[in-house]
């Protein structure tokens, strides 16, 4: 309930937002736009820590089990959005999309995060390199 | 009681109509996040500009944008290339690179520097009046905070730099004017690596042009760095007041909590806080 709630919030809350997608201000400093994957796999941890916050999802490959680690804004930025401590937590399992790191392709820039049983409802979107091209002045 | 729960029930009504109306559309319960959420154009009038009890304009905000961020001359009004940097000063920033700002190793933003995260005015009072007006950013402080003198005192003759120098403030009918010095050199304009030196003198003359918006006429005086003074101008955008979860307010931001910035391309972040 105070999920959905916040999802309302959150609706609302798109209306009303002027300030843009924000770019990944850095974006190019460490991941590549050319490097764009899609995984299914198994929420490991969400840290909620700055500066950004980062989501480890466990991915099933070729038998063996990558952890990526996948960036996202700040704390406040998804709680301002309508997040809360519930929004996503370990064990669930997702599909997501990001960019992957220039040196360690573990890392990456998350695009957006799905449930797995609702791919067409990202409960996360992110700006990418796009976003950065249309010169939105940055963030962090 | 009644009332307050038909209301309830009308505005549940609304908000699980336009859910379903989302839905129906296949709008995604996506949220676009970074940044901020700021009062949109259409809005920035629809309330008064607030005053204190004593008629000052109340300029607290929070407020999101009103400097610089990726590139001082596109965010403050200027062509490509029009900022008069001096030779040297157009070699090192050619030099510099995003990924060594000092921002990114949670260093201070200083001036005039903002990031889309919120930051306020806050006007702190003795028994002598208005003493100091605090500039609080919700994350680019790293621990200090910008202090603007609002006592009537002069800079110090020969300031020890710092990263945020010497503010002193006053106010011309409803426009707050903020005079520095003393700053250091380490920070950068945008992440570009627009240089300056410890000769930077700062005016900032911020005016709340409406109850969404204020702006920075900024004077850039700095002949170390600069052939000669420039002036920019920033707007910032009021904070949204009313969303449930930090709606309003500014949050907790610990930078070096977890900042794992560089650990995907293998490199160390801030490196570029010195000149040399």
């Amino acid at each position: 309930m105070r999920t959905k709630f916040g999802v309302l919030v959150a609706a609302f809350g798109l209306v009303c937002v002027v300030a843009p997608a924000i770019a990944h201000h850095g974006f190019d400093t460490e991941y590549d736009a050319n490097k764009k994957f899609k995984h299914e796999g198994v929420v490991k941890a969400v840290l909620w820590t700055n500066p950004h916050m980062r989501v480890h999802v466990d991915v099933s490959e070729a038998g063996k089990t990558v952890t990526y680690n996948m960036e996202i804004t700040s704390p406040n930025s998804v709680q301002r959005q309508g997040w809360g401590r519930n929004s996503l937590l370990p064990g669930e399992k997702v599909v997501f999309e990001g960019y992957a790191g220039k040196v360690d392709e573990t890392r990456g820039s998350l695009l957006s995060i799905a449930k797995a049983d609702a791919p067409d409802k990202p409960l996360f979107v992110q700006g990418g390199p796009e976003a950065a091209q249309q010169g939105f002045p940055g963030a962090r | 009681m009644k009332k307050f729960f038909a209301v309830f029930i009308i505005l549940a009504g609304v908000s699980l109509g336009y859910f379903a109306h989302l839905q129906a559309q296949g709008a995604v319960q996506q949220i676009q996040v970074g940044g901020s959420p700021v009062v949109p154009d259409n809005l920035v009038t629809s309330q008064p500009v607030p005053r204190l009890p004593d008629g000052t304009v109340d300029l607290t905000g929070p407020w999101v944008g009103g400097g610089s961020n990726g590139n001082i001359e596109r965010d403050g009004g200027l062509k490509a290339g029009e900022l008069p940097l001096l030779p040297w000063a157009k070699e090192l920033m050619s030099k510099r690179q995003e990924k060594d700002e000092p921002y990114t190793a949670c260093l201070p933003m200083s001036v005039p520097r903002v990031n889309p995260y919120p930051w306020k005015f806050a006007l702190s009072y003795t028994a002598k009046g208005l003493s100091h007006i605090y500039v609080l950013h919700e994350t680019g402080d790293a621990g200090a905070h910008r202090v603007v003198y609002m006592d009537g005192r002069k800079h110090p003759d020969d300031p020890i730099p710092t990263w945020w120098g010497h503010s002193i403030g006053r106010f011309e009918k409803d426009t707050l004017v903020i005079d520095t010095v003393g700053y250091n050199d380490k920070f950068w304009f945008d992440s570009r690596g627009t240089p300056h030196t410890e000769q930077l003198h700062t005016v900032e003359r911020w005016t709340r042009i409406n109850w969404g918006r204020i702006t920075n006429d900024f004077l850039l005086d700095d002949p170390g760095a600069f052939s000669k003074p420039v002036n920019l101008k920033f707007t910032g955008r009021l904070l949204r007041p009313d969303l449930k979860t930090g709606g309003g307010e500014l949050m907790e931001f610990i930078c070096l909590e977890g900042n794992e910035y560089g650990a995907a391309a293998g490199f160390v972040p801030g490196q570029g806080t010195s000149i040399k």
